[in-house]
């Protein structure tokens, strides 16, 4: 069999673009013994190997569930659409890069689910694996348990028809769980459903088919039914400690350049921002760091055993580790020396002083880019950014100072209480930036200044304060995207927007219920596949499909909801309280900031249920 | 410090490794070796090495060269080769490492073997001879400055071309180095034209450089 796919692909494989990503053998790839394994696990990313390669959380879960000498976990992507076409004519099926042998025949089959745009392509990818698309149409066998994880599970309902399991929180303890039961269980001779009753006991086990929404008239959800004896709410997995858990000493090293090619290292899980546009500031929490010890150590085995000449340190927001000058000193000495690059991404701000800026000029020598959110202090505050003008600017004038001549900025479109204001604020701003820059003595000589402007729209996600919010309807995003495109006037600034129509859709797979399955279902038949790349979005069939399905995408996206409302995700539990959802999002409304984690507890409710305190008192 | 040039196979699923990937390969390869390799010293030192001749994607080869300079002169050609060969990807084997001695300016040629399969491997061979005989072979080889048709027939050498029961496996060698480079797919192509069958090219493989003297560059 496996001969058979191999000598399949590679009579194609030099008619795709960069077939290496097709074929496996990469250094620091795992094989084993199949004879010696007990189960397999397929690590499935939705979308093409350049993207999927650069994600940590798969190295970290690949890595870890091969530590375990009788589980064998593979690697699997999303071919591109030249591949695809040669696996269908061929009837080569969906396959892992390991072993190459049909996914279908695995014990799991797991997707990662990083973004809601990436929806299509599982079910694509399931049916070139040749696994029945629907949960219920598989065999009741224990086989083929097809599971996801990932930021988006915090609201899997538009996927639930399509899922056996949903792993809920971060995946370190509860794979293995998973994974170790089923094995348990197969060596009894249990089946497909006795598994599934057993594994929704798991802490962090979400297990779609054993819950039911029942609707009200209007389309809100009037209760979940859930079936006996199983929990009614699924509290996500935290890992405690940072400094003990698993994390690889190599990766994967691609032959083909992929998006992020590079060692990383996380340096700490959560935020204590609380921006309340921010979905991942939310659901990582608690805040947890790893001791500089520690992330030294990584960085070194990391590059040491990948030989990686790149280093990039990972988190929501680098400059909040409480170590941050004695880390950075550590690793630039190293890095300095072994003549490595480090990247130093999610720094804020309000805390970008000129020490940090001499030290990320010795590592860096692109444009820095930083996220003001909104163009107006007011607006600002709105969304609880808890950055100042003043701030902006230091940070600008800091950097020129620095040498640097070209700046990024990240803005939403959109906003909760948005005005035109808001809007003129964002080319004002940059405008103000560009005054800047013309305006200090000591400006890089003989440059001009770039200012670039990059305006994402907002969309509101599950377990943010703004989860209540609705969207700015298209049209109105179509022409406040032209009122900003008018307020700017100088050539130094260059403004780029995204896609209105990605950003609806994004929206309502965001916060949809369980109707929206028969929807991805049907877009997914009508050949859509790869939506977040624009040059396969196609919004007209997702329209259609919405329409064929009778129902409305608005009544996701751009209706407001009410706090008392029972929400598809509340079925999860992300140690949050709604209740502070509902509190922020007044404060909010009042235009009124609440101060971060670390300055004064805001009472989210993590530290009861996690029964400590996120940070000690002094 | 050691100039030094080592001859490394790329074959199996290393074959899909292209040029331009081969060369972030070989660098993560000698930072993950820990050897001394000397660094060049400008405003961004990078470590220095090359690789004379460039290998299509998708061919084999028992012969690829890649030179490179060591700062420690006690260290020996073997120890080197070993420690390169325990990191080195799948497919991938060092073969030997000498010394430089020769410039990559030398190099004329390049010879290839590979097998024409088809059932009827009589017609194509056939087919093969009937080319041979032509007084001129024309073929388009895509240069920077456009497409050009150029014959080739005084240029291809035939080392050997084997009749067996499903398939012609042949030996040429063409023009390779700094000059010219002819790529074996140049002579298949012209094959496809004439040949009245259809048939596959398989296990394209570069087995040799060679300088003008005749004899093997590595």
């Amino acid at each position: 069999m496996q001969e058979n796919i191999k000598t399949k692909i590679e009579k194609h494989l030099l008619e795709v673009q960069k077939p290496s990503r097709y074929i496996g053998g990469e250094v620091g790839s795992i094989m084993k013994d199949k004879s010696k394994v007990d189960v397999r696990f397929a690590f499935c990313f939705p979308d093409t190997y350049d993207i999927g390669m650069s994600h940590l959380g798969m190295k970290i879960l690949y890595s870890l569930t091969n530590q375990r000498e009788n589980y064998w976990c593979e690697r699997c992507f999303a071919p591109s659409e030249d591949f695809e076409k040669i696996m269908r004519e061929n009837d080569i099926p969906l396959y892992a890069l390991e072993s190459l042998d049909p996914v279908k025949n695995f014990d799991f089959i797991g997707f990662t689910l990083q973004y809601e745009l990436c929806y299509t392509n599982i079910l694509n990818m399931l049916d070139l694996a040749g696994i029945p698309i629907l949960a219920k149409q598989r065999t009741e066998k224990l086989t083929q348990i097809v599971v996801a994880g990932g930021p988006c599970v915090c609201n899997p309902e538009p996927l639930a028809d399509f899922f056996d399991i949903f792993i809920i929180g971060e995946g370190e303890e509860v794979n293995l769980e998973l994974i170790d039961l089923y094995l348990e269980m197969k060596k009894q001779g249990a089946n497909r459903r006795e598994f599934l009753r057993r594994a929704s006991q798991i802490e962090g086990i979400y297990v779609p088919e054993f819950y039911g929404p029942v609707y009200n008239p209007n389309g809100t959800i009037l209760r979940i039914e859930t079936e006996k004896g199983v929990p009614e709410t699924v509290r996500k997995r935290i890992i405690d400690d940072m400094d003990s858990v698993y994390y690889p000493e190599n990766f994967v090293v691609p032959f083909t350049e992929i998006v992020h090619d590079r060692a990383s290292v996380e340096v700490l899980r959560g935020c204590i921002r609380g921006c309340r546009f921010c979905q991942a500031g939310f659901i990582y929490r608690p805040f947890r760091e790893k001791s500089v010890e520690k992330i030294y150590k990584q960085t070194k085995n990391l590059c040491e055993n990948t030989g990686y000449d790149e280093v990039s340190l990972i988190s929501l927001s680098t400059s909040d580790h409480s170590d941050i000058d004695p880390m950075l000193n550590k690793l630039i000495d190293y890095t300095v020396d072994e003549k490595i690059n480090l990247s130093l991404p999610s720094l804020r701000v309000d805390n970008f002083s000129e020490s940090l800026v001499e030290k990320i000029k010795k590592v860096r020598k692109s444009g820095l880019t930083f996220a003001p959110e909104a163009g107006t202090q007011r607006l600002r505050d709105v969304i609880n950014k808890n950055v100042t003008e003043e701030e902006i600017m230091n940070a600008c004038r800091v950097a020129f100072e620095g040498g640097y001549t070209s700046v990024k900025l990240y803005f939403m479109m959109g906003l909760p209480t948005e005005t035109d204001e808001d809007i003129v604020g964002i080319a004002e701003l940059a405008q103000r930036i560009v005054d800047l820059f013309y305006s200090m003595e000591n400006r890089p000589k003989g440059k001009s200044v770039q200012v670039s402007v990059s305006c994402a729209t907002f969309v509101p996600k599950p377990f943010t304060p703004f989860q209540f919010e609705p969207q700015d309807t298209r049209a109105e995003i179509d022409r406040k995207q032209k009122l900003l495109l008018s307020s700017v006037k100088s050539k130094k600034i260059r403004v780029s927007y995204h896609d209105s129509n990605i950003s609806m859709l994004e929206a309502v797979l965001a916060k949809g219920d369980r109707r929206l399955c028969k929807v991805i279902y049907r877009a997914w038949e009508m050949g859509c596949k790869f939506d977040s790349w624009s040059e396969y979005f196609d919004f007209e069939k997702w329209l259609e499909a919405f329409e064929e399905c009778g129902v409305n995408p608005e009544f996701y996206a751009n209706r407001r909801i009410d706090y008392d409302e029972i929400l598809p995700w509340d079925i999860l539990d992300y140690l949050v309280d709604k209740k502070f959802f509902i509190r922020e999002n007044m404060t909010a409304h009042k235009e009124k900031t609440t101060p971060n984690c670390r300055e004064r507890c805001s009472g989210c409710g993590v530290n009861k249920k996690v029964g400590r305190e996120c940070f000690c008192k002094d | 410090m050691q100039r030094l040039r080592a001859v490394f196979e790329k074959c199996g699923r290393a074959k899909y490794i292209s040029h331009l990937d081969l060369n972030r390969c070989m660098l993560r390869t000698f930072r993950r070796s820990k050897l001394p390799i000397w660094y060049t010293e400008g405003f961004n030192p990078h470590p220095y090495y090359s690789f004379p001749l460039a290998l299509s994607l998708g061919f084999e080869s028992s012969c690829e060269i890649i030179d490179f300079n060591i700062t420690d002169d006690n260290m020996t050609h073997e120890e080197i080769q070993n420690r390169l060969n325990e990191v080195m990807p799948e497919g991938m084997r060092i073969v030997s490492i000498s010394e430089q001695v020769r410039k990559i300016t030398a190099i004329t040629k390049a010879e290839y073997s590979f097998s024409l399969v088809s059932e009827d491997s009589t017609e194509i061979y056939d087919a093969v001879m009937e080319l041979l005989a032509e007084p001129e072979i024309l073929v388009e080889k895509r240069t920077k400055k456009g497409v050009k048709t150029i014959d080739i027939s005084g240029d291809v050498e035939i080392v050997s071309c084997e009749l067996t029961s499903g398939s012609v496996d042949m030996v040429i060698r063409l023009p390779a180095g700094t000059q010219t480079n002819y790529n074996p797919m140049l002579f298949i192509d012209a094959l496809k034209k004439v040949s009245a069958i259809p048939f596959e090219t398989a296990k394209i493989r570069r087995i040799g450089i060679f300088c003008g003297d005749g004899k093997r560059f590595h």
